[in-house]
């Protein structure tokens, strides 16, 4: 059996630690240029030269002081669970920072290898390691690692595998001679003499004696005292090992710098960059959202219908496939290429360093209402998803920040909501876009009011301080950006094949139940719907089949489509023409062609163009619109963005904030979206 | 103001620091007293928490050149080296600069 060696990815944030271990291990770990991508410890294994390495990716931290929760995650790890091998990441452009957190680490005196990552910045601004110098001061393996391309990688893991073989331990790090002399007194008084110099030191800052005597000597208290000496260690160490050569400076940073955050014109820029990413979004994936629709209903549904009536299967079979298949799960499909586009889109923004600098431009804003400027980046990560924005509020250093923040997350709209709004939108109104946009607006403005009420009520107290850094930028790459936003389809799809193929399966079964049924009015769908709709009426809702739809959409927004999808299905009339499989694959193949070519021309055009009012075709989307008034569909939209019908939401809400804080928010997010939606319903039907 | 929003520089008269709330601080020429554009040295940290010893890990530390390269708000944009940092005002004047 291979021996299996237990690895720690340490270092600052930022540095680069879990795109090393994609690089190594092949994962597929989320990534970003932003401190505190990482809130938990992920894991990668890789088997190299005959061992099991299994590494813990760590959340950054700048020093063994931890204060919020993502920074205990970290800690807890390396001081308790006792890898075999600490590997310490290092942004080799910033490595006078990083040093300190080193020499702490080296303070557990356990086999450690140097990762000097960003090899190639450090390289543009002429910054260069002396290996053998850090070798003969410290005995720790060292690499110059790559995360761009993954150079180094590797060297690293044969680093690591030889740490581990050899088991070497770094050469002690050697203070002051007045510590070392106490810290010698300490160990001679050890029971067991083999303890870790940062054991030592924390003994030594709990002898009364030894601790009196420093004081004395540095006329400062004994903490000052070790923190100033881990100080001068790694500036030390930078000196001997560290050469700077004149002359680079191509860091166009500060450039973009000076718009970007610039008191106007970064405020104006935000803007920008925010309707681009709704306009390239829209506007890119709605030809090819047309074209998936197209190839559902015109070529695979069919096919598979007149292969089934080849084998001569019954009656219920092809109704099952057109109904809850077709009807369901593929309506949900057919809103992949959006869904794929916004998180390309967010992961570009992520990896390229503008991130922070919103928190930065936003901070003015967040300040005036009582929030925290670097809770920004968990709201702003709630329009890609709710739940990791709701696990990065653990960067948040102040209880009373993160549950604000946390409570305002799940009204950011997210592109389960968007897919809803779309199809709606463009059915009922003349100027959707306006519409979508004024949706997200009101779940901000919802958010805000949300933790005003807290502020003024449970969360009470001062506005802390912040401190966050700004990365350099930039240019992400297109693999890397096109990785992410992969992973997040493919989680979508697999949603698609496994819960919203059960929901659809479920309300199809309840929809045929009791069997052969005249009516669909009479089945035990319409009968559970029908339960609930006094509850819904007043906001517009008043179609058993909308109601019935809303339930299973608890699970994860997109399935109230799905679930309507199946029922309406029954009611789309069947067009009985002849299929033939060559020429409608050809004509599939041109209209994608059509497709592609009208969604790169679309994006040339200022404005958004692809959200249009419908203009009635034919299918499920009419079927669906005789449930409607505009003023019903606008309610049931509000009803959708405000209510946290999102299971894992909740979850995630309930782990990171308590199941108490996670059930109140629940029931709160009921009351405020049937209220909100109430008074638009009912305001709306006046006009 | 110029265009891209370096405020000029004024050199050589230093602006009194403004007292706040009576911290042992107050009269202290600190970061926060410092303009877009000028340059310093961190010589003195006037207070101990948990926010300065963070900020002294991310790289601010005694004797670092720094650079204010924007102000907006309470946030105060900070580069040392290669890193930048976004402060506060109510940590900037903890931290004493020449």
């Amino acid at each position: 059996m291979n021996r299996s060696i237990k690895v720690a990815l340490a270092g600052n944030p930022n540095v680069g630690k879990t795109t090393l271990l994609n690089h190594a291990a092949k994962t597929n770990l989320k990534v970003g240029n932003w401190a505190g991508v990482t809130v938990e410890k992920k894991e990668g294994f890789v088997n190299h030269k005959g061992y099991d390495l299994h590494f813990v990716d760590l959340p950054g931290i700048y020093t063994l002081e931890p204060i919020s929760d993502d920074e205990w995650v970290a800690y807890n790890f390396i001081t308790e669970e006792k890898p075999d091998v600490i590997v310490d990441v290092i942004e080799t452009t910033n490595a006078e920072r990083d040093l300190l957190l080193t020499t702490e680490l080296l303070e557990f005196e356990r086999p450690m290898v140097l990762a000097f990552n960003m090899s190639d910045e450090a390289r543009r601004l002429g910054i260069e390691v002396d290996r053998r110098q850090v070798a003969e001061l410290l005995e720790v393996g060292m690499v110059r690692t790559n995360g761009r391309n993954g150079d180094g990688v590797e060297e690293l893991l044969d680093a690591i595998v030889d740490s581990a073989e050899s088991n070497r331990t770094p050469k002690n790090v050697r203070y002051n001679e007045q510590i070392e002399e106490s810290l010698g007194r300490i160990r001679a008084k050890g029971r067991d003499g083999g303890l870790a110099k940062r054991s030592l030191l924390r003994a030594l800052a709990g002898d009364g004696e030894e601790k009196a005597r420093l004081e004395r000597f540095y006329k400062k208290d004994i903490n000052s005292i070790i923190k100033d000496e881990r100080y001068a260690f790694a500036h030390g160490f930078y000196n001997e090992t560290f050469r700077k050569r004149k002359g680079y400076n191509r860091d166009i940073t500060d450039k973009i710098d000076k718009i970007a955050l610039h008191p106007i014109m970064g405020f104006f820029i935000f803007l920008l960059v925010m309707f681009l990413l709704f306009k390239i979004s829209f506007d890119f994936s709605t030809p090819f959202m047309n074209w998936t629709e197209g190839f559902m209903n015109d070529f695979i549904s069919p096919l598979a219908l007149s292969l089934l009536s080849k084998v001569g299967a019954g009656d219920w079979l092809p109704r099952f496939f057109s109904q809850a298949i077709i009807g369901g799960v593929g309506f949900v499909i057919t809103f992949v290429p959006l869904i794929g586009m916004i998180y390309f889109l967010i992961a570009l923004l992520e990896m390229s360093g503008y991130m922070p600098r919103i928190a930065f431009i936003m901070d003015r804003f967040m300040h005036k209402l009582g929030l925290h400027g670097k809770g920004m980046i968990p709201l702003l990560l709630g329009f890609g998803c709710n739940v990791p924005a709701v696990m990065a509020t653990r960067t948040l250093e102040n209880k009373r920040d993160k549950l604000l923040v946390m409570a305002m997350i799940p009204f950011m709209s997210c592109p389960a909501r968007l897919v809803v709004f779309s199809f709606f939108a463009v059915m009922f109104f003349v100027h959707p876009a306006v519409v979508i946009f004024s949706l997200y607006m009101l779940g901000i403005v919802i958010g805000l009011l949300t933790a005003f009420f807290l502020r003024k009520t449970t969360q009470r107290g001062k506005l802390s301080h912040f401190v966050m850094e700004l990365p350099p930028y930039r240019v992400p790459r297109l693999r890397t950006v096109l990785q992410i936003a992969w992973v997040q389809v493919k989680s979508f799809l697999y949603r698609a094949g496994t819960v919203i193929f059960a929901a659809s399966v479920v309300i199809w079964l309840l929809l045929n139940t009791p069997p052969n049924l005249k009516s669909q009015s009479d089945s035990a769908a319409a009968y559970i719907g029908k339960a609930i709709t006094p509850v819904l009426s007043p906001i517009g809702i008043k179609d058993w089949r909308v109601s019935t739809s809303l339930i299973p959409a608890f699970l994860a927004r997109e399935i109230v489509l799905s679930s309507m999808g199946t029922i309406y299905s029954v009611d789309v009339q069947k067009t009985d023409a002849t299929f033939s499989l060559l020429p409608a694959a050809r004509e599939q193949a041109e209209k994608l062609g059509e497709a592609a070519k009208e969604s790169f021309l679309s994006i040339l055009t200022p404005g958004i163009n692809t959200l249009r009012a419908d203009d009635g075709e034919q299918g499920l989307r009419d079927v669906i619109r005789s449930s409607f008034t505009p003023a019903s569909a606008l309610s049931f939209m509000i009803f959708l963005l405000l209510y946290t019908s999102c299971l894992a939401t909740v979850a995630v809400m309930a782990r990171e904030g308590g199941k108490k804080f996670a059930l109140l928010f629940l029931a709160y997010s009921f009351v405020m979206a049937w209220g909100v939606a109430f008074i638009v319903y009912q305001v709306g039907s006046l006009i | 103001m110029t265009l891209f929003g370096e405020r000029p520089v004024r050199g050589g008269k230093p602006e009194q620091a403004k007292a706040h709330d009576a911290k042992p601080g107050a009269g202290k020429r600190t970061i926060r007293d410092l303009k877009v554009g000028e340059v310093a040295h961190i010589i003195e940290f006037l207070d101990e928490n948990e926010a300065l010893k963070k900020i002294e890990a991310m790289g601010l530390r005694r004797g670092r050149k720094i650079t204010i390269m924007q102000k907006l708000g309470r946030g105060i944009v900070v580069k040392t080296s290669n890193s930048r940092i976004v402060l506060t005002t109510d940590v900037a004047r903890d931290i004493e600069v020449k």
